[in-house]
């Protein structure tokens, strides 16, 4: 219990420091804040320069620019709390509502990748470690790092050619459907697969090389037996590896959902950074920063109860993965 | 025999490295296209004699803009991870020298701050607010790149502090900057440059993404990831303007991680098969 207290309080400074972080970064951009985030006087042709001043005047009101830093920062940190992150300059409506909207397609496309990822990155990684040095092995490290080594919108760019293209098996749409997640989330899971692979074949052989394997398979035991029990000490670990690359994911689902129109949050917040919409960007990089410090204090929590001495050997599982994050 | 074959992927990845290096240093040369003028009779043509990536959608010629676009991909590449691993080494031998300070404890807040966002929402974020540039992109990478830098250079500190050559450094009455320079920073350095290897790879992919984005560098300028970007719309009909960018971002990358992988099979004692 006092352990997850300590870690829920720890998550919530750190998401409090990611907030001064996110408002620093307004007050630190050229220009008049609200200007910024009315539009500039020229793009927003409509409106004549009494007007455009007036609404000036009253957003300065409404948000307090007039009043020192530290105020500001409180009341919108009061705002943020009421889940009030705005609204869009867009449209119009709450920012909450529109990002809510999107939310269920992000999450949809993210765990078809991140079963793609594990079915794949799993088996790949096993067979890899269980025929190590051999011509599969070989072949299969290969083939990962040709794999890493591509950008994940070549992928996409190559499987949209082969299947919508040329086969005439994808329907190009800007609709988020069963029929249409196959491509989206294969590309992504493939991205994110190599990293994963050799995280399994690494864990597999540090495990297999370990003096009780060994011991068991000098008494005698069946070696599947015995590799199946080793295998179970070494991917445990790879269970939060797992859980935070889901957060990469929701940087890697950007490219993705732009690429196949898939209608993400990835994809909104892109077109909002296109259309100069503010809020929504701001809104966007708080719910993501949010979501990772969420699955951080899981992965935590969830670790502290599974075992405890797995502690000092996870330090050293995710460094690799957070290297990308 | 089994050291030979560890050697191969280091050694392809140099041989390929170097390849690529000299293709891009030698753009002027090979392809005698200016990148970035346009002919507007020559638009979008099929891989021929002439433009052997044949053309985009300006009449560009692509193997021109490929080479001169390695150049600013590569070279930006190169910058930011320096600027990354500038601060990371700083903040790491900092952090790990004064171990438990509130210093240390301040840039370890950081870090996990930092940790929290994924990269491409900072980079967003910095994009949205001070404008779409090439520059700001690496300012949003150097912000984030720094952490994992500073991250192995303080733990391997940590373990440095501990052997008798550091105790007798101290008791030999050395002043803290020679204990960090002379003793520290060493043996932080190997590690770190290694881990670097790997992050150029990486590196490379995210400014791609970004620049595929259009959150990077801007039209005309010949980049890899902005190229493709470019012909995003013309991509379906017309698949060959992708191939040159397509491969050579590939392929540098693949130097890298072939480098990156010989190194951590030499270095790395645990992962040598033993069943």
């Amino acid at each position: 219990m006092a352990v997850l207290l300590r870690k829920l309080m720890e998550a919530l400074l750190t998401l409090i420091c990611a907030t001064v972080i996110l408002f620093m970064l307004i007050r630190l951009a050229p220009g008049d804040p609200a200007v910024l985030l009315l539009g500039q006087p020229s793009e927003v042709a409509a409106m004549h320069t009494e007007v455009y001043e007036q609404k000036a005047a009253e957003l300065r009101e409404q948000w307090g620019l007039d009043q020192p830093m530290a105020i500001q920062y409180v009341s919108w940190l009061g705002r943020l709390v009421q889940l009030d992150l705005g609204t869009s300059l867009h449209t119009g409506r709450a920012v909450s509502a529109e990002l809510a909207e999107r939310l269920p397609a992000t999450l949809q496309l993210t765990a078809a990748a991140l079963a793609v990822q594990l079915l794949l990155g799993f088996w790949l990684g096993i067979v890899s470690a269980l025929k190590a040095g051999t011509f599969s092995d070989q072949l299969i490290r290969l083939a990962c790092v040709t794999l890493a080594s591509t950008p994940a919108f070549v992928t996409g760019l190559c499987a949209l050619l082969l299947f919508a293209v040329t086969l005439g098996a994808y329907e190009i749409s800007s609709e988020a459907s069963w029929s249409r997640l196959w491509l989206p989330a294969l590309t992504m899971g493939l991205a994110s697969m190599p990293q994963f692979a050799r995280m399994v074949r690494a864990n597999m052989l540090a495990e297999l090389g370990q003096t009780y394997v060994l011991a068991a398979l000098s008494r005698g035991l069946a070696r599947r037996r015995v590799i199946g029990q080793a295998s179970r000490n070494a991917l445990l670990p790879l269970v939060t590896v797992t859980a935070l690359s889901a957060a990469t994911f929701a940087s890697g689902a950007v490219v993705i959902e732009s690429l196949f129109a898939w209608p993400g949050i990835g994809k909104y917040a892109l077109d909002s950074i296109l259309r100069k919409d503010y809020p929504v960007i701001q809104g966007y990089a708080f719910v993501m920063v949010t979501l990772v410090i969420l699955i951080h204090l899981c992965v935590d929590v969830l670790y502290a109860y599974i075992d405890p001495r797995l502690q000092r050997k996870r330090r050293q599982v995710t460094r690799g993965v957070n290297e990308h994050a | 025999m089994h050291s030979t074959r560890r050697s191969v992927s280091l050694i392809a990845g140099t041989v390929l490295l170097g390849l690529l290096a000299v293709l891009i240093a030698g753009a002027h040369w090979i392809s005698p296209y200016d990148p970035v003028q346009q002919h507007a009779a020559e638009r979008l043509e099929k891989p021929s004699a002439q433009h052997p990536f044949g053309t985009d959608r300006f009449g560009r010629d692509l193997l021109a803009r490929t080479l001169h676009g390695g150049q600013i991909t590569l070279l930006s590449a190169m910058a930011a991870l320096s600027g990354a691993l500038a601060i990371g080494l700083a903040v790491g031998l900092a952090a790990g020298m004064f171990h438990n300070s509130l210093l240390d404890r301040l840039f370890m807040r950081m870090i996990d701050v930092l940790l929290a966002f994924p990269f491409m929402v900072l980079a967003m974020v910095v994009a949205a607010l001070f404008g779409t540039s090439l520059f700001h992109l690496l300012l949003a990478v150097i912000a984030v790149g720094w952490v994992t830098f500073a991250r192995l250079a303080r733990s391997v500190v940590l373990q440095a502090r501990n052997e008798t050559s550091f105790a007798a450094a101290r008791v030999l009455g050395a002043s803290n900057r020679t204990l960090i320079l002379r003793e520290l920073a060493p043996k932080a350095l190997s590690p770190v440059l290694i881990l670097a290897t790997f992050e150029l790879g990486s590196l490379i992919l995210s400014i791609a993404a970004l620049s595929f984005l259009g959150l990077g560098a801007q039209p005309p300028t010949p980049e890899w990831g902005s190229m493709l970007a470019d012909g995003r719309e013309y991509v379906l009909q017309s698949p060959h303007i992708m191939f040159g960018p397509a491969l050579f971002i590939m392929l540098s990358v693949l130097a890298f991680n072939l480098i990156g992988e010989g190194l951590r099979d030499r270095l790395d004692p645990y992962e040598k098969p033993q069943l």
